[in-house]
């Protein structure tokens, strides 16, 4: 196990540096500068500007700095925000993004997860029916008409909730319920599938005749088996989940890294795009490596380290 | 439970029969695999309404645009933002259909008397006074295009990339995850721009951008599965048979994917759809003016609370599109499972 | 047993979320105090809330170049001159009226005794060493060349020599700008300049404390700490320009300090306009940022709306510099005035814009300038110069390929960047497409980035651009389309309009009358004649504002809003 972990956390950081290369040529790619006001500079202002940031080299000279100073931990300036470093922008915005992705990631699996379980129960009944519509409109309509149509119901007409900003407990509820109907949706429906095909096999018919409870055959047996699709789609969901949300973000007004990263995107912001764009797939890889480790804790039977013979 | 059984009446009890032949006897008809499974498609009712729901909204998407009499790109500035209206359905007044509009302060309207139009716009117009009831059966044409592809890349090279990844394991399943985990850390908008760059926006790019990473999910949910899977005893018992991999894989393992890849393919279905509606935001998608569900819903919302026909309806299309999609397939995943049959 | 297992998970993760959600609540404690309202019986507590659509971009007077900036760094800092509540320049730190020379160009001004925030005292060497920071190429200023050039003397020279190839040795002291004492400042100009009272008020001319910006280095202006300010108010909270909340409370300091009756304004920036719409109506915020037109729609008639008739123009620019299709055809003068005249204006504003906007037939905004001679708005003198008519767009249509000798043309319409991007890219190619037959509009939608430097580039055949005064003179206008002017960028050049313009540059500023003519044959040169550009409409934008709140001052360039004279009525 450890000779598998020390080999897997090599992978990821060469996956990493694949990663920020690709992405550094791609976006080298894309015509224009990072600076706002590049029309209103003259070519001499505009010389010097590039110059200060190293932008008049050549590419590979450029890729190779870039490197050198992404391995002392210096992520450059944000261009969009005068001399603000990346690391300071990102230290300031992924919190409230991770904090609204894992509270909306993990009160929509275990909600999601319990819509699956007696849908799954009540097979082609309408408890299964009003579950699978439930979820099935959760994912059809895109969440930023749940988000306008909360705000506008909950926080304007019956003043529950703040309408906007990030500042205290009771302003991340609205958010986390618009953000979190994804996550229900996917528990509800792969928990029903498995459950219904375990509920099926033969170890549970031997359960169900040593005279097992429903509940304990949904949550002690079942569910552990119905984890793997699970595990498999809420990892890396739940990395997408906390780089943030761009329409959420934007309709709320939280002070995120979502539409920050968007926004970024369409004025060459390169070295925030970098450096957030690092941020998601050193999470994502992490995630994927916890992933892959779970499915043997899960089901013993797999086995990722050695190959099929 | 051992109490309860004793309370049983002796006469619930009778002797088993053992006699050789009976038990060898075939009471059902014989049938076919895909027969079998039809017949019990049919039993499933949420099924066959569903079904027929499809097929109309298909008959629809591509009768609707003629039957109307109108373009789905002609402007008539003069009509816009006009409330739904039908004939015949226009005096029932429980139904939104009578061509009035309650504004946000509570007073109603009639935009038709109004602007004096006489013409019946079934499903009201947009802000340029183009014919919804036009532009939405164009739309679901466009977006019913996309969940097809969605989910024929989902299937070919989703399941295909994640069964063989998962089934052979070891360095093969190491390198190919790799492989997706780079897909996935590229930042798709940065890939999206530079198509932008190169290619011409319309149904070509939207599909060359799904390709791209639309598939992956769907790779590792099956390469989860397969995991799981290939340990079990029937792909050993197959295996010693002598069957080949590739057997293995598409006669054994495949079957009892089936429940993960119908579930993933519901959710590629709507994420294609609000993709291709943002990549057309961003100038890759269609061309301007055609539409699809996922453009009608974005302009929509921006003036849900004037004109709300704009959003519902193309919303309600969508979701009926969703509804009827997963419990066909929930009531095919059934029928198929090799483990269900009665 | 199993059963409580469950359930201790759910506690868990309730707990955890609730933990989580505590981690965040530091920020409320610190918003909600400026809630309540005045203590003392019937005082209305002079505070309000108010969002922008954006943050700040910077607070650096050399660097700011758009609305927001300029808005709070007028509302902080102060120049020698400051627009009044109706838009006039009014002399501020400069302490009365300056003495002007006979010929017009020297100007000296005798500072008022102010004090910065820090309490230094306010002196003319401040002003000495912003003015030549902006001009200095070193700081890239998008608007000290730009605002000085042609204007100040020596403010060219200095651009040119470190423009020229390669760059010449310049000294920004050579710039018109000297301290005689502490209290007396001297400008020169390099002619008459008919605004100079405006100049004088635009932030990019505010002082700067050079010992203070000296001591900070590259953290000047970064966040609340590392700025000095003169204005009607301080900022006392603001982390930077990625800061979304920022707090403004009366400058104790301030000289003009009985004006001033606002205590406390906060600000944060929200994108979404239906979310601040959202936040008005359940009374969170007083005064939303510009409304979108779709919500414009749903106020109409709201004593709460406040309407702005901004003078900011747009049009379609029809390049002619390159070599492709579209490029080429626009240097026939009929294509481009079918194409100037082949849309419908008004049906435009009414049904993609619908937020008040007004339909644009000349280059100068109306409500803008007023002729000197007649007495009369700008537009009512020059009239509609270039109006919808689709017969006569027809005809010329057909002339101009004639003479192309083509029957069929592509043209490719780049795609602007504002919130009916799409939309009016579908009404310009519907009504394009119909009006001239034989015309295919190409649409192309690009990032913001991409889209610049295609501009930059002249890689385009037809865009919507747009531009708003700088200063209160048709020249802010004027001279976009000289040749090779920085922002004309589509290749048009008439050396009838260039001799125009210059000469009513270097000889007319201090005569108005002429002056005026020259600049309104101008016009009708580049629209008449030469259909240079398409103009579509003249913007106006809307906010909603809490009727408690009296006297914001609104403004058509530089700053969009003051808050010096602002006050909370009792509701």
């Amino acid at each position: 196990m450890t000779r598998y972990l020390v080999k897997r956390i090599l992978y990821m950081l060469v996956t990493l540096f694949v990663i920020a290369s690709l992405t550094f040529f791609l976006m080298k790619l894309i015509p224009g500068t990072p600076f706002a006001s590049a029309n209103k500079l003259s070519p001499a202002q505009m010389a010097i500007m590039k110059a200060k940031y190293g932008l008049d080299e050549p590419v590979a000279v450029q890729y190779v700095k870039y490197l050198g100073n992404l391995v002392q931990g210096d992520l450059g300036i944000a261009f969009q925000f005068g001399n603000t470093p990346v690391s300071d922008l990102l230290a300031n915005r992924i919190g409230p993004s991770i904090h609204l992705g894992l509270q909306a990631m993990i009160i929509g699996s275990i909600i999601g997860m319990i819509l699956g379980v007696f849908a799954a129960l009540r097979q082609n009944t309408w408890v299964d029916y009003s579950s699978t519509f439930l979820a099935v409109i959760g994912k059809a309509i895109p969440n930023f008409v749940f988000a306008g149509l909360l705000q506008f119901f909950v926080a304007v007409k019956l003043g529950w909730f703040p309408v906007l900003f990030w500042k205290g407990p009771e302003y991340t509820v609205l958010p986390t319920i618009a953000l979190m109907m994804f996550p229900v949706a996917i528990a509800a429906r792969f928990m029903r599938t498995e459950m219904i095909e375990i509920l099926g096999s033969d170890y549970i018919t031997l359960a169900k005749a040593k005279g097992a409870s429903y509940f304990d055959i949904a949550f002690k047996h079942a569910l552990r088996n119905a984890l793997i699709p699970l595990v498999t789609v809420l990892g890396p969901l739940t990395a997408s989940m906390m780089t943030g949300s761009l329409v959420v973000e934007r309709i709320f007004a939280i002070p995120g890294i979502g539409e920050q990263f968007v926004k970024s995107i369409s004025v060459n912001d390169y070295n925030v795009i970098m450096g957030t764009n690092l941020f998601f797939a050193a999470l994502f890889v992490v995630i994927i490596l916890i992933v892959d480790i779970l499915y043997g804790v899960i089901d013993p039977r797999i086995r990722l380290a050695g190959g099929k013979k | 439970m051992a109490s309860n059984l004793e309370k049983l009446p002796k006469e619930k009890f009778a002797p088993a029969i053992l006699d050789s032949s009976k038990s060898e006897e075939i009471n059902k008809p014989s049938l076919s695999f895909w027969q079998d499974a039809w017949m019990r498609v049919r039993k499933n009712k949420a099924a066959v309404v569903s079904l027929v729901v499809m097929v109309l909204l298909i008959i629809m998407a591509f009768l609707g645009p003629l039957i109307s009499g109108r373009e789905y790109d002609t402007q008539n500035v003069a009509h816009a933002n006009l409330p739904p209206k039908i004939p015949g359905l226009e005096n029932v007044s429980w139904l939104p259909f009578d061509g009035e509009k309650k504004l946000p302060n509570g007073n109603v309207i009639n935009p038709y008397e109004q602007k004096k139009v006489d013409e019946y716009y079934w499903f009201g117009t947009d802000p340029l006074g183009r014919d919804l009831f036009t532009r939405l059966w164009k739309g679901t044409q466009v977006s019913l295009y996309i969940a097809f592809l969605a989910a024929i890349i989902d299937m070919i090279i989703g399941v295909a990339y994640g069964a063989i990844s998962g089934y052979y394991g070891g360095r093969l399943d190491n390198v190919m995850q790799r492989i997706t985990e780079v897909l996935i850390g590229i930042p798709t908008l940065v890939v999206v721009i530079l198509m932008i760059l190169v290619l011409e926006p319309g149904i070509l790019s939207i599909t060359i951008a799904m390709s791209i990473t639309g598939w992956v999910g769907m790779s590792r949910v099956v390469r989860a599965q397969t995991l799981k899977l290939r340990e079990q005893e029937f792909v050993l018992a197959s295996k010693t048979l002598g069957n080949s991999d590739g057997r293995i894989i598409f006669k054994h393992l495949l079957p009892n994917l089936a429940g993960v890849i119908i579930i993933n393919t519901m959710f590629t279905i709507p994420n294609a759809i609000f993709f291709e509606a943002f990549l057309s935001f961003i100038g890759l998608g269609l061309q301007a003016p055609n539409a699809s569900l996922g453009t009608l819903i974005d302009e929509g919302y921006k003036v849900l609370r004037l004109h709300p026909h704009e959003m519902i309806i193309p919303a309600i299309v969508i979701s009926v599109i969703m509804v009827a999609f997963n419990m066909l397939a929930d009531g095919l995943r059934d029928a198929l499972d090799p483990k269900m049959r009665d | 047993m199993k059963k409580s297992k469950f359930s201790l998970l759910l506690i868990l993760t309730l707990v955890f979320s609730l933990f989580l959600a505590a981690c965040s609540g530091d920020k409320s404690s610190k918003t909600d105090e400026g809630n309540g309202k005045g203590g003392n019986a019937g005082d209305v507590a002079q505070e309000i809330k108010a969002f922008d659509q954006s943050e700040i971009p910077t607070m650096d007077t050399s660097l700011a170049e758009g609305s927001t900036s300029f808005t709070y760094i007028n509302n902080v800092g102060e120049g020698l001159y400051r627009l009044d509540q109706d838009n006039k320049p009014v002399p501020a730190l400069s302490d009365g009226e300056p003495t002007i020379s006979d010929d017009q160009t020297v100007y000296t001004f005798k500072i008022r005794d102010a004090k910065w925030s820090n309490g230094d005292p306010i002196t003319a060497h401040d002003f000495v060493y912003a003015w030549q920071r902006a001009i200095d190429p070193k700081t890239a200023s998008p608007y000290g060349p730009y605002m000085m050039s042609g204007k100040i003397k020596g403010a060219q020279a200095i651009t040119d020599a470190a423009s020229a190839e390669p760059p010449k040795p310049y000294d920004v002291k050579s710039l018109g700008v000297v301290a005689k004492d502490d209290k007396t400042l001297e400008v020169t100009f390099e002619q008459p300049i008919p605004y100079w009272a405006d100049l004088f008020a635009f932030p990019t001319f505010y002082p700067i404390n050079e010992k203070f910006v000296k001591e900070k280095g590259e953290a000047y202006a970064t966040n609340k700490d590392n700025l000095l300010y003169n204005g009607p108010f301080v900022m006392t909270d603001w982390d930077g320009p990625s800061d979304t909340e920022w707090v403004l409370e009366k400058n104790e300091n301030y000289w003009d300090i009985d004006a001033v009756k606002l205590t406390k304004m906060t600000f944060n920036s929200v994108k979404d306009p239906a979310s601040a719409v959202n936040a008005f109506e359940a009374g969170e915020v007083d005064i939303t940022a510009k409304l979108s037109s779709d919500l414009v729609q749903q106020y109409q008639g709201d004593d709460r709306l406040v309407n702005k008739l901004e003078k900011t123009v747009f049009w379609l620019k029809m390049n002619q510099t390159g070599d492709s299709a579209g490029n080429k055809a626009f240097q026939n003068v009929n294509i481009r005035r079918a194409i100037a005249q082949g849309f419908d204006k008004e049906a435009f504003v009414a049904s993609v814009l619908n937020n008040g906007s007004l339909p644009a037939n000349g280059q100068m905004p109306k409500e803008f300038v007023t002729d000197p001679v007649s007495g009369k708005d700008w537009r009512e003198v020059n009239g509609d110069l270039i109006k919808y008519d689709a017969e006569a767009a027809k005809a010329s249509w057909e002339k101009g390929l004639k003479e192309l000798g083509i029957k069929e043309l592509e043209v490719r319409f780049l795609g602007d960047d504002t919130e009916n991007a799409k939309k009016t890219a579908e009404y310009f190619k519907n009504q394009l497409e119909k009006n001239l037959p034989g015309l295919t509009l190409k649409v192309e939608s690009v990032p913001f980035a991409v889209r610049l430097e295609r501009d930059n580039a002249q890689d385009y055949d037809l865009q919507v651009a747009g531009w708003g005064p700088d200063f209160r003179d048709p020249m802010t206008f004027s001279d976009l389309f000289v040749t090779g002017g920085g922002s004309n960028r589509m290749g048009y050049s008439n050396p009838e309009y260039d001799k125009l313009i210059k000469t009513s540059l270097t000889q007319l500023g201090g005569k108005p009358e002429e002056y005026y003519k020259s600049l309104l044959q101008a016009e009708k040169i580049l629209l008449e004649q030469d259909a240079a550009i398409a103009p579509i409409y003249q913007r106006n934008s809307a906010q909603l504002m809490a009727t408690k709140v009296k006297d914001v001052a609104a403004y058509d360039y530089g700053p969009d809003y003051c808050y010096k004279w602002t006050s909370v009525a009792a509701e």
